[in-house]
């Protein structure tokens, strides 16, 4: 955590004064009552508002647990089998040939059934004639060339008799083989009778029919264009997404605590576009791998900085031309003059020699993968630190939650407010990881832009700190309740403290995506208008800071904190609309 | 487990009919997973006059997973490797079906010899040759089985030999020999004529 000097720092005053605020809030509705009621109440308040913030983004999409898919499902083969007057299995079979689609189905079968039963391969049969019950007529399995009676078969429904072990080794390779066991027709090549879900049920053992249900599922969810399954790790829920949905913003937060994307279904990417991300993370693929060995197993030449890896011979390292300079490998000095033991002794951190003008173009080419290294380590930090937040956050949920219930006599339901310092913190870690792959992609001609971006990216990544700092370190005392000022009352302005850093993080962190996603674009605006003194003007009065700052630049500066600063988050009306008002404002 | 049983009743039923189809499978060892097989090569064809053995290796799943296939006789043919004898042919991969045996399989073999599929290649530098050049494939491939495929003619060398005695520069007889597919007398005639 830094220490914070809110004299110099504008933003921190201004946040700082939001902090209050919302201290204050909190401190009223609990100073109101003590009996604990009123507690409950503020803090469902809160979370109430903390929903309702969330809402607008949630709106747009639904996630589908297994049972709400099946129903679905089922719905759909009920509408065939109904109308269509065929079983069940029939239905799923004809559905799965026209993905999933009811009319489709409808209208093919009505034009022209005999074409849907072919294509399918669904025989016009009573299915009674697939497991003979009865007959001790003898016959030849097509398969294990067995002669057996005629009860120990099965057929399609065709004239192809195989013994009920064959079909069933028949069905449970096909099943194990993947998907494909969906469209398994008659062992016999030139035939085409399917092999339907009522074969399968009779003659799979209970888990290859729970594979082959499952693949029926993700069938019917594969077609269906509005819906796609979470590509969390071993997560089973499904998201159906409203295409109508057209703010661009697709993020999801699936059940299972994993957000992604859901149109490009990498990780949740806002406030980057899908194809920066798609070239951010293509960039990472083929560049990571290089700039990783680069870092470990290199060492630049003092004199070029060109990376050298040493893979054989002695320390006397002769770099290649047109450097030519010579060295020792292990503590890099000239080596001339160096006779062997010269570098054994243990000293304070080599000087950086000047570097030679004529190995500009080299260095050009080391900048850049400088500058991607810089981006890409703290992009790669960040994400490190989010999925351990996202495993503290759970350890915190199952196990600490309850000591803290007990320490302090209070229902884990009114703990909550941990859990969702907790869920924002990896939400602030995964929007700070993007903002590097933003930065790493702002153009380099627009320095204003990016020194604004790096101010703000700067205050977001501070802020995040003193969250996470709080709902950490402070909480840990709490948690193991050995330090003295572990009292209840302690407790409760902890819990104040950490509900209002939330909040505020919150807010600075929703109006940071929407200025990113706008791209920064008061910058460009404000950056090319002469007559933006009236701006100035504006932003001193609003913000009452900018006394204490000179120029146009630290105006702008005013304005933008206003924005990421000013939705308090308690009030939970922030809106992209209100922001979007804000900026007639200041441009007119 | 390979179903022991079934592959016994299919070398006994493959083995029967033996001089009808020519096609043959015999264990390699006591081991009735290694097995061998051999096809003559169709009449009206490059390959007529050979006969190829195949390496067939049974997986456990078999007769529900497909045999393993593949040319133990060298062959010069556009959906078969020249280098390592893998065979392209949809009915050893994913259109396998358990009530298909290891005749029906060498049958189909056979066929892809008459019936070559140029535009879904195994070895790339043969189909292109079928493609672009189809005399010096056919003479290629019958060169290939004439050196390859027939155990009880002469060798080439020999025939080299042969020719070369007769007064023939070598590296005119082998090229020759090449060109018309490894025929004695037909290089015996164009070394003549020529």
């Amino acid at each position: 955590m830094q220490p914070m000097d809110s004299d110099h720092d504008p933003l921190f005053r201004y946040t700082f004064s939001v902090y209050s605020h919302d201290q204050v809030y909190y401190d009223d509705a609990y100073a109101g009552d003590d009996d604990g009621v009123d507690v409950d109440e503020a803090t469902d308040d809160s979370n109430v508002l903390i929903n309702r913030a969330n809402s607008t983004s949630e709106k747009s999409y639904l996630i589908l647990k297994e049972d709400d898919l099946l129903r679905r499902q089922e719905e759909d083969i009920t509408k065939v089998f109904s109308v269509l007057s065929i079983t069940r299995d029939s239905a799923c079979m004809i559905l799965l040939r026209y993905n999933w689609s009811v009319s489709n189905v409808h209208e093919a079968w009505f034009e022209d059934e005999a074409k849907v039963r072919a294509l399918v391969g669904l025989l016009e049969v009573d299915p009674a004639v697939k497991f003979p019950k009865s007959g001790d007529q003898i016959v030849d399995c097509g398969i294990c060339f067995e002669s057996i009676s005629k009860r120990d078969t099965a057929t399609c429904g065709c004239d192809h008799i195989f013994c009920k072990t064959c079909w069933k080794a028949y069905v449970c390779t096909s099943i194990d083989d993947g998907p494909g066991c969906l469209t398994l027709r008659c062992p016999e090549p030139s035939c085409a009778a399917a092999v339907g879900p009522d074969m399968v049920n009779v003659l799979a053992p209970d888990n290859k029919k729970k594979r082959y249900a499952r693949f029926l599922l993700s069938s019917y969810i594969e077609s269906n264009k509005k819906i796609k399954w979470c590509p969390g790790p071993g997560c089973d829920y499904a998201v159906e997404f409203d295409d109508d949905f057209e703010a661009g913003n697709y993020d999801v937060s699936c059940l299972c605590k994993y957000t992604f994307c859901w149109k490009c279904m990498e990780d949740a990417h806002r406030p980057l576009g899908c194809e920066t991300v798609a070239k951010w993370v293509l960039k990472n693929t083929t560049e990571a791998e290089n700039t990783n060995w680069i870092l470990a197993y290199t060492k630049p030449c003092p004199k070029c900085k060109r990376s050298i890896e040493k893979n054989h011979g002695c320390m006397h390292m002769t770099c290649r031309p047109p450097c030519g300079y010579e060295f020792c490998w292990l503590c890099l000095g000239p080596y001339l003059g160096h006779d062997g033991r010269a570098c054994n002794r243990y000293t304070n951190s080599q000087k950086g020699g000047e570097l030679p003008e004529a190995e500009q173009q080299r260095e050009l080419a080391k900048k850049a993968i400088q500058r991607y290294t810089h981006y890409y380590e703290r992009w790669a930090a960040n994400e490190k630190s989010r999925k351990q937040a996202l495993s503290d956050m759970n350890k915190i949920e199952n196990t600490d939650l309850k000591t803290l219930s007990t320490n302090y006599c209070q229902p884990e339901t009114q703990l909550q407010f941990i859990l969702d310092a907790w869920l924002q913190i990896v939400e602030c870690r995964r929007v700070l990881k993007w903002t590097y792959a933003y930065g790493y992609y702002i153009p380099k001609k627009e320095e204003a832009k990016k020194s604004f971006f790096e101010y703000v990216q700067g205050e977001a990544e501070s802020g995040l700190e003193r969250l996470h700092l709080c709902a950490e370190k402070e909480l840990q005392s709490y948690i193991t309740n050995e330090e003295s000022e572990a009292t209840e009352d302690n407790f409760n302005n902890f819990r104040v403290k950490l509900a209002g850093l939330t909040s505020v993080t919150r807010s600075y962190f929703e109006n940071l995506v929407r200025a990113l996603e706008n791209g920064l674009s008061e910058v460009d605006d404000h950056g090319s208008d002469p007559g933006g003194s009236s701006t100035k003007v504006r932003g001193r009065a609003r913000g009452g800071e900018s006394s204490s700052l000179g120029g146009g630049d630290g105006a702008k500066r005013v304005r933008m904190l206003m924005r990421l600063g000013m939705d308090d988050g308690v009030g939970g009306e922030s809106s992209g609309g209100d922001y979007l008002d804000d900026d007639d404002d200041y441009e007119d | 487990m390979v179903d022991f049983s079934r592959v016994q009743k299919e070398l006994q039923e493959c083995n029967r009919d033996i001089n009808v189809s020519g096609i043959s499978v015999n264990p390699k060892s006591d081991n009735l997973t290694n097995l061998i097989g051999t096809i003559p090569g169709p009449t009206g064809t490059p390959y007529e006059g050979g006969t190829f053995k195949i390496d067939i290796d049974l997986p456990d799943g078999y007769p529900f997973e497909p045999p393993k296939m593949k040319f133990a006789t060298k062959v010069w043919h556009p959906n078969i490797s020249s280098q390592s004898g893998a065979i392209c042919l949809d009915i050893l991969k994913d259109q396998w079906s358990p009530a298909l045996t290891l005749k029906t399989a060498l049958l189909s073999i056979q066929a892809l010899l008459s019936a070559p599929e140029p535009d879904d290649p195994q070895d790339a530098v043969v189909a292109q040759q079928y493609l672009k050049d189809y005399q010096t494939f056919a003479s290629t491939a019958r060169y290939w089985t004439e050196s390859f495929a027939k155990t009880s003619s002469l060798g080439v060398e020999e025939k080299v030999q042969k020719l070369v005695e007769m007064g023939f520069p070598e590296a005119l007889v082998r090229s020759t020999l090449e060109v018309v597919g490894g025929d004695e007398n037909m290089a015996l005639e164009k070394l003549c004529s020529g």
